[in-house]
């Protein structure tokens, strides 16, 4: 592992020119630019906030809607946005993959970096609603946040090298992954409090990790509050999941080049 | 001396048809192998040996040719060296650090401006920022880009964009670097640069492994050769033998594939004619590897008929051994017709003299109908490679094409008695012009 990190701190410079490029593509022949980080999550959070306020409420307590789901759907789409990005990151690239060598894990973790910027601005907008809705902005709680990010960036990182290694061999990777993210979608605190899920199938409910995150993104800029011991578990997967997916990813790194 | 790059027994396997691209094609295959051959090794017909036990040593300063036609394996012995791909069997060490000219600008992104393209390039090539930013001034001056630098990649052209890429690939003095075909773009004065570029990196200690079709280029850069053929190693030597044992390689191959294709004409009338040799002669008349330039040549075509023709036109190529086109001869334009009957038959192009300069060769030769506007249907022919001595020894391509018959004078306008004037009709000697003060080569 002290390898691997080793190899991916020498690559550095190329993690942030590829994580430029990436940015830099992919705002360069829009109107709106780097707005849509904004509108997407704002667009998903506008539709929720009328169903599930009006059509099907949902009791949030005394957070308002609206700022209860983009507490959650900011950090969704930062790692729904990434895991796709980093599915297909290799595959867009194998004409330097087969020709230069380089440590590969630079590209699909540069596409993280990328939609990490997006998720950066999207979060702006979310301190812009927990003022505008007079919520407690400045907490020491918040001091949790970056332990909460890293957590969410290792789990992304572990799953996406999973799926941009795999892709390489098996391209259904990519339609499964946006399957995946739909269904996981729901199987995540995003709509609705966690609360709402009966006591029962809570402790198999925390099995995912995104559950424990989003739990405490919620509990930390919305209440003030120390994220729960979910975290932990989540944590733990996440590390799992990661320590998983980096080994995968360098046992087929070399194959990488031989299938075209 | 210790070597820099140690091939040891190396042999790379990969199976045919392996693009496994979706998972119900995987399961299928998995069934078919289960019930045919319970998990027997794969087929052998599936199985391709892109190297097969090759070993060399390449020592500090040395530059190595691979040679060979296309799937020898020159490409897989790069990307073994390159770390792209690990080796079935076999060992491979490298000592210091490696830089590839291959695929220049694979990496650029085509709406970032070539300021921001030469930082990505080089810090995929391994280089940190800080290293590029010390550069930069010397990647844009080598490039001759300067204008250009703050311009998005994508309006560049594609010599141009071969260019920035050699800049930054180059910029790093390497102890290995790769060279692979890389300065098939580009124009020639481009060319030269990077040639002197390499040259100047050799000097400095680098060795290089260079695979390219140009063989002036492999002559030029290169001091040993390997001559690979279907992933095995067929001669490891001096540049020049190991160029002479895979042109003997080609001929032969082409004689046999001619000798097939007569035992078949008769059989197969995929073709009206068919060129069945093409040959270059001397002035003597015989059929020759090396001809002089001043000296006159003869190409002649072989053909057969299989049905008759009537008008007909043929063009005959000369191209040199970097694909360059270097004259095109048509019997249209010399007012020439050709009238072609059933049955076998011979054309017959003289220069006088060839003119060439010196280099590796081959002629072509089509035929075409009677305005001269289509190709027959004809099976056009090669000769084999020929090559011309000039007077130039050298393969600077800054020599040109050819070596024109030429005639010098020169005189004072003050004082008309000092008047020379030479013609040349042959290498090197001087014939007095009448009239002319002095037959001396010097200015008096």
């Amino acid at each position: 592992m002290m390898v691997y990190a080793r190899s991916l701190y020498g690559a550095r410079d190329l993690l942030w020119s590829w994580t430029r490029r990436t940015i830099q593509g992919r705002y360069q022949q829009s109107a709106l630019g780097w707005l849509w980080a904004v509108i997407q999550p704002a667009a998903t959070v506008f539709i929720f906030s009328i169903i599930f306020t009006m059509v099907v409420p949902i009791d949030t307590g005394e957070i308002p809607y609206v700022v209860f789901s983009f507490a959650a759907v900011t950090p969704w789409t930062f790692l729904a946005t990434s895991l796709t990005d980093m599915s297909t990151s290799l595959v867009q690239n194998m004409t330097l993959v087969t020709k230069i060598y380089f440590p590969r894990e630079a590209l699909p973790i540069a596409a993280m970096l990328a939609r990490l910027m997006d998720f950066g601005i999207a979060a702006v907008l979310l301190l812009i609603l927990v003022i505008w809705y007079q919520l407690p902005v400045l907490q020491p709680a918040l001091l949790f946040l970056p332990l909460i990010i890293l957590i969410q960036i290792i789990l992304i990182i572990g799953i996406g090298l999973t799926a941009a290694a795999l892709n390489v061999f098996f391209r259904d990777v990519q339609p499964l992954m946006t399957l995946g993210i739909q269904l996981w979608f729901y199987a995540s605190p995003i709509i609705y409090p966690v609360t709402l899920v009966p006591e029962w199938l809570r402790p198999y409910y925390y099995l995912n990790p995104m559950a424990g995150i989003i739990q405490a993104y919620r509990n930390v800029l919305l209440f003030g509050a120390a994220p729960e011991s979910h975290l932990l578990l989540s944590a733990g997967l996440s590390v799992g999941i990661l320590a998983f997916g980096y080994w995968l990813f360098k046992r087929l790194e070399f194959q990488f080049a031989d299938i075209v | 001396m210790s070597a820099r790059i140690r091939f040891e027994n190396v042999s790379k396997k990969y199976l045919l048809g392996q693009t496994r691209t979706s998972l119900p094609s995987v399961v299928s295959e998995w069934l078919a192998r289960t019930i045919r051959n319970r998990s027997g090794p794969p087929p052998e017909d599936r199985v391709l040996w892109s190297l097969r036990d090759v070993s060399f040593d390449l020592d500090e300063g040395q530059s190595l040719a691979l040679l060979g036609p296309n799937g020898a394996g020159k490409t897989t012995i790069l990307k073994l060296l390159a770390n792209i791909t690990k080796p079935t069997s076999g060992r491979i060490e490298t000592a210091g650090q490696l830089s590839a000219l291959i695929e220049l600008g694979a990496g650029f992104h085509p709406d970032l401006t070539g300021r921001e393209n030469i930082f990505l390039n080089g810090t995929i090539l391994g280089l940190s920022r800080k290293y590029i930013a010390d550069r930069f001034d010397e990647i844009v001056d080598f490039s001759e880009l300067e204008r250009f630098i703050d311009t998005p990649v994508k309006r560049y052209s594609s010599g141009m964009i071969v260019r920035l890429g050699f800049a930054v690939a180059s910029c790093i003095e390497p102890e290995i670097l790769l060279v692979d075909e890389v300065l098939a773009v580009g124009d020639a004065t481009f060319r030269q640069k990077c040639m002197q570029r390499i040259r100047s990196l050799m000097k400095g200690g680098t060795s290089i492994i260079f695979v390219s079709h140009n063989l002036y280029l492999v002559q030029a850069v290169c001091d040993r050769g390997l001559y690979l053929h279907k992933g095995q190693l067929q001669f490891l030597g001096t540049v020049d033998e190991a160029i002479s044992v895979y042109e003997q390689r080609l001929h032969q191959e082409r004689a046999e594939k001619f000798e097939i294709g007569d035992a078949e004409a008769a059989g197969s009338l995929d073709y009206d004619v068919e060129i069945s040799r093409v040959e270059v002669l001397d002035g003597g008349g015989r059929p020759a590897e090396v001809l002089r330039s001043d000296e006159p040549a003869r190409i002649q075509i072989h053909y057969h008929a299989f049905k008759s023709i009537g008008k007909a036109h043929a063009s005959v190529f000369i191209m040199r051994s970097d694909g360059l086109t270097c004259c095109m001869m048509r019997t249209k334009i010399s007012g020439v017709a050709l009238h072609i009957e059933r049955g076998s038959g011979m054309i017959t192009v003289d220069l006088e003299p060839l003119q060439l300069i010196s280099g590796t060769y081959y002629a072509e030769a089509h035929f075409l109908n009677e305005t001269d506007s289509m190709e027959l249907d004809a099976k056009s022919g090669r000769s084999d490679w020929f090559s011309v001595q000039g007077r130039f020894l050298s393969y600077e391509e800054s020599s040109g094409v050819y070596e024109p018959l030429v005639s010098w004078e020169q005189r004072s306008l003050d004082n008309p008695h000092n008047h020379h004037a030479w013609a040349i009709d042959g290498i090197g000697s001087t014939i007095d012009a009448p009239g002319g003060s002095s037959g001396k080569k010097e200015k008096k």
